[in-house]
């Protein structure tokens, strides 16, 4: 049942140091691109920034009477998108470097979260296909998130976000390559 | 399409005197003289399939008919006599419609089985070809619904791995024919794997060699007194409550009759200020009798349409399950699917020492669904503990669930979910309390956050873990208990978490994701984790055994 070459090829499982791909090198776990980080904060801003303008246009505008309790609750609308959104960035600022990811002979690694710290662990053996995904702001930034798709359905699907996207293209390469990926 | 003057009846290529056989038989048959291939040719159903598509559209508009119901039951009512006979011509109307509308269905069905594909031709206006491959095909469902039993013929479902509107279904065939059918496909399977994996290879042919020439063996079956006490002990109200949908308002009309008769009069009761409390209780707790007793009566049937004449057996590599009062069904599984053995026990399970035994496969996506005939997950249902034990180890050889141990999970888990859904609400309730000046609402909240606490304390006391070498078990519930046993090199991912409280107290969790669902265990010391996390992995990656 266990195929004959690995019972004579010794087991190993080495970080690969990722700016030698081919050649094996102790190494540790890698941050992702500091512009994911730049990424997630601007869009918080801008998101409440967007809100706070609405929220004014509407205040302000001369065409229809707003209700008195829309106008008396205006400040208090502000503070809470402002408050929300001023967390959010803040905690992309903390957490988004704390992402960090491995790849080793055998599988892949994400370490993230800032409360909720998790460090994932995928197989190559166990993938089933590789996807690179690139929406317009990430693609404006150069950067790319790799998602790893298994037989463990689509709410575990393996993603390391905020990669330059020769490095997503690398780590995509590398798994397609890989001889237990690509034996199926 | 080519469809040649010469298709006919399968049943005029294969006769079926099989009628006679009991479904545990056909390990028995020599299949070989059976032909699958169709061969070019398109081939029409056996012309008991009009039966089966007039049923299958009475039964698509009775659904889509449901919220009509009310609406033409009042009508039904208010009307003069002379409207009723219309009404009921109407109603003979639909239902020869319906019936020239399955004759249609059956004239535009055709398939064939030609070079490892099944191909199906099908559908009125909107016509949809189906065209499957054999190694697609996940698995083979074979239903006989009631009125097909005495001909012999059975409805085949292949399911894909895809979506649910992928599966094809072979609406009226010969039982031999599926049977054969099926055996193929599986087969198929087995050929496909093995070129596949070079490393399932040898398995393969070896059980090839040895169970070639052993025929299918039953593991277990369920009388009717097992699948009572399944009823009683697991609501399969819903069975029923889905069939008799249409039915609701003249049921209820029935029931509201009925319990005026024994003398209970709802209106009265809301009616009359003078009833005291006691009589008022009682009346409560009589209502609650019968509706308990009707609802439990009602799961039992529901059990017994779903799971009369129950067997389990193994044929090869493969698990067959058949059950089912009119509409019986035959699932089957290859062992090496399975991916976890979940043994499950309610509150009167444990009562009655009971369990329930799920033997897990993968779930594909888009099925999110957990239905009970879903060829994903088989069940056995209300087995005793000791046949619990003996099915685990039959399809996990070696493997014990009731071990002595499990490695339980810290203290701490308590604390951290007693301050969040015991403590914390107790405390923003009692200030609430303390502001509208209402003490009963702080007295609710009390005794609502002792029975919180009581619930995390028993599923903190129920939760752990173990590992044997070979099987990872969990032990999980909060009054009833879950048994879980899994092999590690199946998995799919391993995630281990930990929460800031949890990194100074050196605990972590760990979640393994499998094909057919996740499982975590909260809380476990660091260590122990750590190792779990890398001897799995280790499994996993240099067993390079397939998961499926």
């Amino acid at each position: 049942m266990v195929d004959t070459d690995t019972q004579t090829e010794p087991f190993s499982n080495r970080v690969i140091a990722l700016d030698t791909l081919p050649t094996f090198e102790g190494g540790a776990l890698e941050a992702i691109s500091p512009r994911y980080r730049v990424i997630n904060v601007s869009l918080s801003v801008a998101i409440t920034l967007i809100l706070v303008a609405i929220f004014t246009l509407i205040r302000w505008q001369p065409l229809v009477d707003v209700p008195s309790p829309l106008l008396l609750s205006y400040p208090y609308a502000c503070m809470v998108v402002a408050v929300l959104g001023g967390l959010g960035a803040l905690y992309h600022v903390f957490a988004d470097v704390k992402i960090k990811y491995a790849l080793r002979e055998q599988d892949l690694c994400l370490q993230k979260g800032l409360i909720f710290r998790q460090l994932a662990c995928q197989p190559i053996l166990r993938v089933q296909h590789v996807e690179t995904k690139r929406g317009p702001l990430t693609r404006l930034a150069g950067l790319a998130s790799l998602q790893v798709f298994s037989a463990g359905g689509e709410y575990h699907t393996f993603e390391i976000p905020g990669l330059p996207v020769a490095r997503a293209e690398q780590l995509r390469q590398f798994i397609l390559n890989h001889k237990d990926v690509s034996a199926k | 399409m080519s469809i040649s003057p010469s298709s006919g009846d399968r049943s005029a290529q294969v006769p079926h005197q099989d009628s006679h056989l009991e479904p545990n038989d056909e390990g028995n048959q020599k299949p070989s003289d059976i032909k699958i291939d169709t061969g070019d040719s398109w081939q029409r159903l056996a012309t008991i399939a009009i039966f089966y598509f007039t049923v299958r559209n009475i039964k698509n508009m009775a659904q889509g008919l449901i919220y009509a119901v009310p609406a033409l039951a009042i009508s039904f009512n208010q009307a003069s006599s002379s409207f009723n006979t219309y009404l009921y011509a109407g109603g003979a109307g639909l239902v020869i419609l319906m019936a020239v509308s399955g004759l249609i269905s059956f004239f535009m069905y055709r398939f064939r089985v030609h070079n490892q594909h099944v191909e199906i031709h099908s559908g009125v206006f909107s016509r949809k070809y189906t065209n499957l491959p054999f190694w697609r095909i996940q698995n083979v469902k074979i239903e006989s619904p009631f009125y097909y039993r005495p001909f012999g013929y059975t409805l085949v479902v292949l399911d894909t791995a895809g979506s649910a509107s992928e599966e094809a279904n072979i609406v009226a065939v010969p039982k031999q024919y599926a049977q054969e059918l099926r055996r193929q496909v599986l087969e198929q399977y087995k050929s496909a794997d093995t070129t596949a994996f070079a490393d399932t290879e040898d398995e393969a042919l070896c059980e090839e060699h040895l169970e070639s020439t052993n025929d299918e063996v039953v593991l277990n079956r369920r009388s009717v007194g097992d699948i009572v006490i399944h009823g009683i002990t697991n609501n399969r109200v819903w069975i029923i409550l889905g069939a008799a949908a249409p039915f609701y308002d003249d049921v209820f009309a029935f029931i509201s009759d009925w319990l005026a008769d024994k003398g209970l009069q709802l209106n009265q009761l809301v009616g009359e200020q003078t009833v005291l409390w006691w009589q008022m209780g009682l009346y409560a707790f009589v209502m609650l009798m019968i509706l308990m007793s009707l609802v439990a009566l009602l799961s039992v049937g529901g059990a017994l349409l779903t799971f009369y004449g129950y067997t389990l057996s193994r044929h090869q590599d493969r698990y067959i399950r058949r059950s089912g009062l009119l509409n019986k069904q035959e699932v089957s599984m290859r062992a090496s699917r399975i991916q976890m053995i979940s043994a499950k026990q309610d509150w009167l399970d444990k009562v009655l020492k009971r369990v329930n035994l799920y033997f897990e496969q993968n779930t594909s996506a888009g099925k999110q669904v957990q239905e009970l005939m879903s060829p994903n997950r088989m069940i056995v249902p209300s087995v005793t503990e000791d046949e619990a034990l003996l099915l685990s180890r039959e399809v996990m050889p070696g493997s014990n669930l009731k071990r002595s141990d499990y490695i339980p999970i810290n203290k701490r888990f308590m604390l951290h979910w007693t301050a969040l859904i015991a403590v914390l609400p107790f405390i923003v309730v009692c200030s609430l309390a303390a502001w509208v000046n209402d003490p009963m609402l702080a007295l609710i909240a009390g005794g609502v956050a002792c029975l919180s606490i009581a619930l995390v304390t028993l599923r903190w006391w129920r939760w752990g873990m173990a590992y044997d070498g070979q099987y990872l078990y969990v032990r999980r519930g909060r009054i009833g208990v879950d048994y879980l046993c899994f092999e590690p090199y199946k998995l799919q991912q391993v995630v281990k978490k930990q929460s800031w409280f949890m990194r100074r107290r050196k605990l972590a969790s760990v979640k393994f994701v499998l094909a057919s669902g996740s499982v975590t265990v909260p809380f476990l010391p660091e260590a122990y984790v750590n190792s779990l996390v890398n001897k799995v992995l280790f499994d996993v990656e240099s067993t390079r055994k397939s998961w499926m």
